[in-house]
């Protein structure tokens, strides 16, 4: 006697049910840990809090722009950097360590669908609830620094295609690295190695123009610059429609490029696993 | 005296646990540089476009961080550790273990717990400071290093209370953790001049989160700036934050030990 | 006879492990170099599931139990030797397969943590794609059998650990699989518990047939629901076959339990005493001298009551595994 095994629902069906399912179950969960989140929050913001200011000040004594970057336009950068900063968040490298150590990957290794759709989808859901808390700090911050912003309506929807395109570049980024973490316990070292080259080329730190001529030129070389400079710049600076759409480009370049690295560095990692057993 | 013996023997013991897990120490050393590298960066950066910042030199600039980068290891190896155990003990209920020693209770929570891995900031902190102060225009008289020192464990004490009032609020608010990631955050403001922040912000973090005392004032120390009332007031707030901490902490356990009865 | 639903043949496991000596020069000397040994933990074993069986494994911590588990649901690759389920190699993780398994494990957590189990079971019903009428079917049946009707509401993070195991059970057989590997199910539960999860467990293969291969430690759990047990130590396999046949296998001797008139007499020339309550002694004694010495007893004592048992198979079981250590 066996078992009959169910008639199954189509693949894409059940690919957009899951992430539908997971989207929300991200939402429910994440409202409960909203004071948490809100804390992270103000934390987070302290940085760019702190850069306004710096930048305002020099620039006060310049004659009221560096670079050609007025005040109000160091504290647009910086306040849509706190927005870009929530919605780019993603599963960090470091946490591999943690899944493998815990059992979570077993788990997900037993069932039939690729771990790393759980955390686009969980992330994906969490915005959701990041920008409705951002929303009153984002208010706040305006009141109080007066950033010249008005964005034209091409702008605003590009931003919105940016904002998604910079979650699922760095997605892929990070997991990517996360993979070390099968090989090694010191991928936190390599983690921070990254977190560096992306503070100083992705325009985390301060707007590009504001960098060495050289730094510039490299941080073409790199994806970081399409996950923070990229979004923010398309909804503060005055980029050309060309620019904006080759943008969105890059960043889809970009992406698939990182999709296929991970794919590769993925394919390795389950191998490592499975002889040494996690 | 007992203080002294009873830290030592915690701090042997730390040290022997944290030896184990031999990937701390590369991963911390590796951090810690990295750290200081990406504050010179900054430095940089600000002094690529400008001389003086709030009437700071890049020297100075540089000093000042020093102590930030050697204040904040300082803290992170003897305090926030302490700190997180007892949110931990109170959340959990574990913290009857340490009230019934015979020790005093506020000096076995603050000392019983040390990581030392975070002394690689010290050290890197040290170093900054070291290299900003000797490019500084005016000689240091030894009256000016005293001055830093008074005032760099007057800083130390300042953020001690600080953080042991905070965590003392665990006594009502259990989930009292999101408090340190905000920590982080603003203790950043002391890498720059307490000065060029808005009024608001000022006070803030010279009274409320007493980052601007603990930093910049030992910094002033070293870059001629410091008036004696300052560290005066230095002195007098910190006396006074040592006290209401005290205070504080007993009101807390007593409503503990009432609680758990 | 049909295919045999796993079929295991020479399977071999070896792990490379680091080794790390206590005191601070050690702690000192193993920041530089890192010394490794090799674990052997399954050497050589094989065996076959028939479809609807089943099946104990049951063996002493470190046996090779779970790892044996592991290769079969595809999260390890065998060092050598050959594992097949339902006809695929686990290893590849076919889609296919993992549709039809499941592999439970004994405190491990699935489910997610902060809200009611309701909602993971949903994501499991996308994630194995099963038609909506189905799920609802297989979902009320399972949580009517478990009884945890009024569980599945809350958030997992409020239910006790043996609620919390009955949760996970529901979530992971949504998919009706064909096939059950379950990795210590019991442990750390209570008595009540334990009996519970046995008997949904059995009533799970009564209804659908389904082949189990259940590890465990506890010889209750052997007991309860399998008529077929490898015992594993060594990771070696020591016995394959019916439950029944186990004592006779290993066990060499019988327990007589003897009620005397004078109950301070000493018995130690009939056989080994190993217990003594009040008045009831219970000897042990060899198998094949048990019907001489009870006669011996009965004539040479004033004896109030006799029985004669078998002895009980955890005893047996202990007693093997103290032997081949």
């Amino acid at each position: 006697m066996s078992v009959a095994p169910y008639p199954e629902v189509g693949r894409v069906r059940s690919f957009l049910d899951f992430y539908a399912t997971m989207i929300r179950t991200a939402i429910s969960s994440q409202v409960q840990y909203r004071v948490a989140h809100y804390f992270y929050m103000l934390g987070m913001v302290a940085e760019p809090v702190i850069y306004i200011v710096v930048w305002t000040t020099i620039a006060k004594a310049h004659g009221g722009s560096v670079n050609g970057i007025t005040a109000g336009q160091f504290a647009a950068y910086y306040i849509v950097w706190t927005l870009v900063r929530n919605m780019n968040v993603v599963f960090g490298a470091p946490y591999w360590e943690w899944r493998i150590r815990e059992g979570e990957l077993s788990g997900q290794l037993l069932r039939p669908l690729h771990p790393i759709n759980y955390d686009i989808g969980w992330f994906a859901g969490s915005k959701f609830v990041n920008v409705v808390l951002w929303i009153p700090i984002g208010a706040a911050l305006y009141a109080v620094f007066h950033p010249t912003l008005s964005p034209t309506v091409l702008q605003g929807v590009v931003f919105f295609f940016a904002i998604w395109g910079a979650y699922f570049l760095r997605t892929f980024i990070q997991s990517t690295i996360g993979m070390l973490n099968f090989w090694t316990t010191r991928g936190a070292a390599v983690f921070d190695l990254y977190m560096t080259a992306e503070l100083l080329l992705s325009g985390r730190l301060v707007p590009l123009k504001l960098m060495p001529g050289w730094v510039q030129m490299i941080s073409n070389f790199f994806p970081f610059k399409w996950t923070f400079f990229f979004p923010i710049e398309a909804l503060v600076g005055n980029l050309s429609t060309r620019s904006l759409l080759l943008g969105l480009a890059a960043q889809i370049g970009w992406t698939i490029g990182m999709v296929v690295l991970f794919k590769f560095a993925w394919r390795a990692a389950i191998k490592r696993f499975s002889a040494v057993g996690g | 005296m007992n203080v002294l013996r009873v830290g030592w023997l915690y701090l042997k013991m730390g040290v022997l646990n944290e030896l184990q897990y031999r990937v701390n120490f590369f991963v911390q050393l590796f951090q810690a540089l990295i750290q200081v590298a990406v504050a010179l960066v900054v430095l940089a950066l600000v002094y690529s476009h400008t001389t003086t910042l709030n009437g700071w030199t890049q020297p100075e600039l540089l000093t000042l961080m020093g102590v930030q980068i050697l204040l904040g290891g300082i803290i992170h190896t003897f305090v926030q550790p302490n700190m997180g155990r007892l949110m931990d003990d109170v959340q959990k209920g574990t913290l009857d273990q340490a009230l019934t020693k015979p020790e005093d209770a506020q000096l076995l929570v603050s000392v019983r717990e040390v990581r030392i891995w975070s002394l690689v900031e010290v050290v890197s902190g040290s170093i900054v400071l070291i290299v900003g102060s000797s490019r500084l225009q005016s000689t240091l008289g030894g009256l000016d290093t005293l001055a830093f020192l008074a005032a760099l464990s007057l800083g130390a004490v300042m953020l001690y209370c600080f953080w042991l009032v905070i965590t003392t609020g665990a006594f009502w608010i259990v989930r009292m953790d999101h408090v340190l990631e905000l920590f982080e955050g603003i203790y950043a403001t002391g890498r720059f001049p307490v000065g060029i922040y808005p009024s608001w912000m000022r006070y803030g973090v010279t009274f409320l989160v007493p980052v601007g005392f603990a930093v910049t004032v030992p910094a002033q120390a070293l870059t001629a700036r410091l008036h004696g009332l300052t560290l005066l007031g230095a002195a007098g707030f910190a006396l006074a934050l040592f006290i209401f901490t005290r205070w504080f902490w007993r009101f807390g356990l007593k409503r503990y030990s009432g609680a758990s009865a | 006879m049909s295919e045999p639903v796993v079929r295991v043949e020479n399977l071999r496991k070896t792990f490379v492990v680091p080794e790390r000596d206590a005191g601070m020069a050690q702690a000192l000397k193993s920041l530089i170099r890192r010394k490794t040994r090799q674990v052997h933990a399954v050497e050589g074993i094989s065996f076959e599931l028939q479809p609807g069986e089943v099946v104990g494994f049951l063996g002493p911590n470190g046996a090779g139990k779970t790892t044996t588990l592991k290769m079969l649901s595809g999260l390890l690759y065998p060092t050598s030797g050959e594992a097949l389920v339902l006809g695929h190699v686990p290893s590849k993780r076919q889609r296919e397969l993992l549709r039809r398994i499941t592999l439970v494990m004994g405190n491990r957590n699935q489910l997610q943590w902060d809200l009611p189990a309701l909602d993971s079971f949903e994501l499991n019903r996308a994630i194995y794609r099963i038609p909506h009428q189905q799920f609802r079917e297989m979902r009320d049946e399972l949580v009517e059998l478990l009884d945890v009707g009024d569980l599945v509401r809350k958030p997992v993070r409020n239910l006790s650990l043996g609620e919390r195991m009955k949760v996970e059970f529901v979530g992971a057989l949504l998919h009706r699989p064909q096939v059950l590997f379950l990795d210590e199910p019991t442990i750390g539960l209570d008595v009540t518990m334990q009996k519970r999860i046995r008997s949904f467990v059995a009533e799970y293969n009564l209804r659908h047939g389904a082949t189990v291969l259940l590890t465990s430690h506890y010889m209750a759990d052997v007991e309860a629901l399998c008529k077929r047990v490898i015992v594993i130590h060594h990771g070696r396999i020591l016995f394959d076959g019916p439950l029944s046949a186990l004592g006779d296998t290993f066990a060499a001797y019988k327990t007589i339990g003897v009620v005397l008139e004078d109950g301070a007499t000493n018995l130690e020339s009939y056989g080994d005493v190993i217990h003594r309550d009040g008045d009831l002694v219970t000897l042990r004694v060899p198998k094949a001298e048990t019907s001489r010495i009870a006669a011996r007893l009965l004539s040479e004592q004033q004896v109030l009551d006799l029985t004669i048992e078998e002895p009980p198979i955890e005893d047996v079981i202990e007693l093997v595994f103290a032997q081949e250590a």
